[in-house]
C-alpha cells in the first residue's frame, strides 16, 4: 500500500530495539577483550585452601607473604610477579622454581602442603609431563 | 509492508545479539596435594567440583592402601609380613601386584616392585646425598626379584617370600590412581577432562570443542613445564620417566631415582627421559620406568611388544627418537633446546 507514515510509537519501539543492539554490540566486544587483557591474578594456597588472590598487575610496591604450615615461608609479590623468596623445608624446591610470570604458572611446597600460581592459561599445550 | 518488515528486523537482530553468549565453555580447575604430589584436574561439566572432590577422595584411598611412606595400609602389611605370612588385600591392591608382576615379565626384570629395600636405602627423597657402599648394594640385590611375590588369586592374598623384601609401588601407584580417576570421570558422564599426578597425565576424550588435547613431553634438562615435543591426544595416558625428576648430584655424577633392579644402580643405559602414551596410565607408568631402564634399543623392543602403546626416548646426548605410530600426533619442539629429532629409517 505504500509507505506508511511512521507513527511516533513505532519511531520509540524502534529506537528502543536499536539501543538493545549497541547495548548487546558494546557489552559482547567488553567481555571478549576482557578475556584477552585480564589481569594476572596470583593465587596462594595453604592446605588445599586459597589463602590470598592478588591482581599482579596492581601491585606497585613489592611485598612480602609470609605463610606457616608444616615449615615456614616468604613468598614474594612484585608488579606482574611472585615467587618463594624463603623457607626452610628440606629441599627447598618451591624456592629453587624461581619467578612465575605467566598465565598457568605454578610452583608449590609439597612438604608444607602450600602452592602459588597465576590463574588460567594462554599456554600452547594444556599440560606437560613430569 | 515496509515498516512491519523494519520491525520484524529489528526485533530478529535485538534477539540474536542479546542471545548471543560466551560459546565456548569455562573448565573447572584445581590443584591438591596427594601421593606425596601435585593432583591437577581440569573437568568441563556442571557438576565439576563435586566430581573433582570425588577424584580426590578415590586417590586418597588408593593412596592409603598402597603407600609405604606412611603407616597403615595394605602394602605395609605385605612387607611386614615377608618371609612369614599371606596377607588379605583389597581388589585394588591385587590388581596392581598382578599388573606390576606382568610388566615385569614383558620387561625381563627391567620393572620391578621388589626394589623397595634398595630404593630405602638410596633414600633419595630425604636430601642425603649419601651413595651406599657396594657391599651393602650387593646383600640388597638379593632381596630382589619380582618372582617372589606369591598371589594366591583363590584367596586374595599375597605374600613375600623371603624376609627383608620390600615391595614398592611408587613406578605403578600413580598410574592405576589415573586410571581410577577416569572412571569416576566416566560414571559421571564427563566427557572431557584430563587429570595431573605430578606429571603423570590422562585424557579423558579431547578438549569440548572436538580438539585433541596437546600435552607436552617434559624437556629433561629444561625448566618445570619446558618441553621438547607436543603430542595431540584423545582419551590418552602420558607418562614420562626420567633422571630429572628425583636425584643428587655427588663428585659430578648425578644418581637419580630410577634403579635398576639388576645392578642396585641408578638405571645407566643411555637415556635422560622416556615418555609413554598408551590407553591406560598403569601401562604408562609402568613401561616408561621399564624402558628407561632398558635403554633405547631395548626400550624400543618392549614397547613394540604392545598394541596401541606409543613411546618418546630421549638419549643422553640429546636426540629425540619415537615409535612408528606417534608420527603425525608428535610435534618435535626441541630445537631451540638443543635437541635432534632422528627418523628412525
Amino acid at each position: 500500500m505504500g509507505m506508511n507514515m511512521l507513527k511516533k510509537g513505532d519511531a520509540i519501539l524502534i529506537g528502543v530495539f536499536a539501543v538493545v543492539i549497541v547495548i548487546s554490540l558494546i557489552s559482547m566486544s567488553i567481555f571478549k577483550n576482557s578475556g584477552e587483557n585480564a589481569h594476572k591474578i596470583a593465587v596462594i594456597k595453604m592446605n588445599d585452601r586459597v589463602i590470598k588472590k592478588i591482581d599482579l598487575d596492581t601491585v606497585t610496591e613489592p611485598m612480602e607473604i609470609e605463610v606457616s604450615g608444616a615449615y615456614n615461608e616468604v613468598i614474594l609479590v612484585e608488579k606482574g610477579r611472585i615467587r618463594f623468596k624463603e623457607a626452610d623445608c628440606p629441599d627447598k624446591l618451591c624456592v629453587k622454581f624461581g619467578w612465575l610470570s605467566e598465565k598457568g604458572d605454578m610452583a608449590a611446597c609439597i612438604p608444607n602442603n602450600a602452592l602459588i600460581k597465576i590463574e588460567g592459561s594462554d599456554k600452547k599445550v594444556d599440560a606437560v609431563t613430569n | 509492508m515496509t515498516k512491519s518488515f523494519l520491525i520484524i528486523l529489528c526485533v530478529l537482530l535485538a534477539v540474536s545479539f542479546s542471545a548471543c553468549s560466551n560459546s565456548v565453555a569455562t573448565p573447572y580447575e584445581n590443584e591438591e596435594f596427594a601421593m606425596g604430589t601435585i593432583i591437577r584436574q581440569r573437568i568441563y561439566h556442571d557438576n565439576a567440583e563435586d566430581i573433582s572432590r570425588q577424584v580426590i577422595d578415590r586417590i586418597r584411598k588408593i593412596e592409603d592402601r598402597m603407600t609405604i611412606n606412611k603407616a597403615g595400609g595394605e602394602i605395609n602389611k605385605l612387607n611386614s609380613s615377608a618371609g612369614k605370612s599371606f596377607v588379605e588385600l583389597s581388589e585394588d591392591t591385587l590388581f596392581v601386584l598382578n599388573k606390576a608382576k606382568e610388566i615385569s615379565e614383558l620387561s625381563q626384570g627391567a620393572f620391578d616392585i621388589t626394589v623397595g629395600a634398595l630404593v630405602k636405602e638410596w633414600d633419595i627423597s630425604s636430601g642425603n646425598s649419601v651413595v651406599p657402599s657396594q657391599e651393602r648394594i650387593h646383600s640388597l640385590l638379593g632381596l630382589v626379584d619380582y618372582a617372589d611375590i606369591i598371589i594366591d588369586k583363590s584367596g586374595s592374598r599375597a605374600k613375600l617370600e623371603n624376609t627383608g623384601q620390600i615391595v614398592d609401588l611408587g613406578g605403578i601407584a600413580k598410574g592405576f590412581a589415573g586410571d581410577e580417576a577416569i572412571k569416576v570421570y566416566r560414571e559421571n558422564g564427563v566427557q572431557s577432562a584430563f587429570i595431573s599426578l605430578g606429571g603423570n597425565i590422562v585424557a579423558l576424550g579431547g578438549k569440548p570443542d572436538g580438539n585433541s588435547w596437546k600435552i607436552g613431553i617434559r624437556d629433561p634438562r629444561g625448566a618445570e613445564d619446558s618441553y621438547i615435543g607436543i603430542v595431540s591426544v584423545k582419551d590418552k595416558a602420558i607418562v614420562s620417566s626420567g633422571d630429572y625428576e628425583r636425584f643428587f648430584e655427588r663428585d659430578g655424577v648425578r644418581y637419580h631415582h630410577i634403579l635398576d633392579p639388576k645392578t642396585g644402580y641408578p638405571a645407566d643405559s643411555g637415556l635422560i627421559g622416556t615418555t609413554i602414551i598408551s590407553d591406560f596410565s598403569i601401562d604408562a607408568d609402568a613401561l616408561s620406568t621399564a624402558a628407561f631402564v632398558l635403554g633405547l634399543e631395548k626400550g624400543m623392543d618392549l614397547i613394540k611388544k604392545f598394541d596401541g602403546v606409543e613411546a618418546v626416548f630421549i638419549t643422553d646426548d640429546k636426540k629425540v627418537y619415537i615409535t612408528e605410530g606417534l608420527k603425525g600426533i608428535f610435534e618435535f619442539e626441541g630445537t631451540g633446546n638443543g635437541y635432534e629429532y632422528v627418523e628412525k629409517g
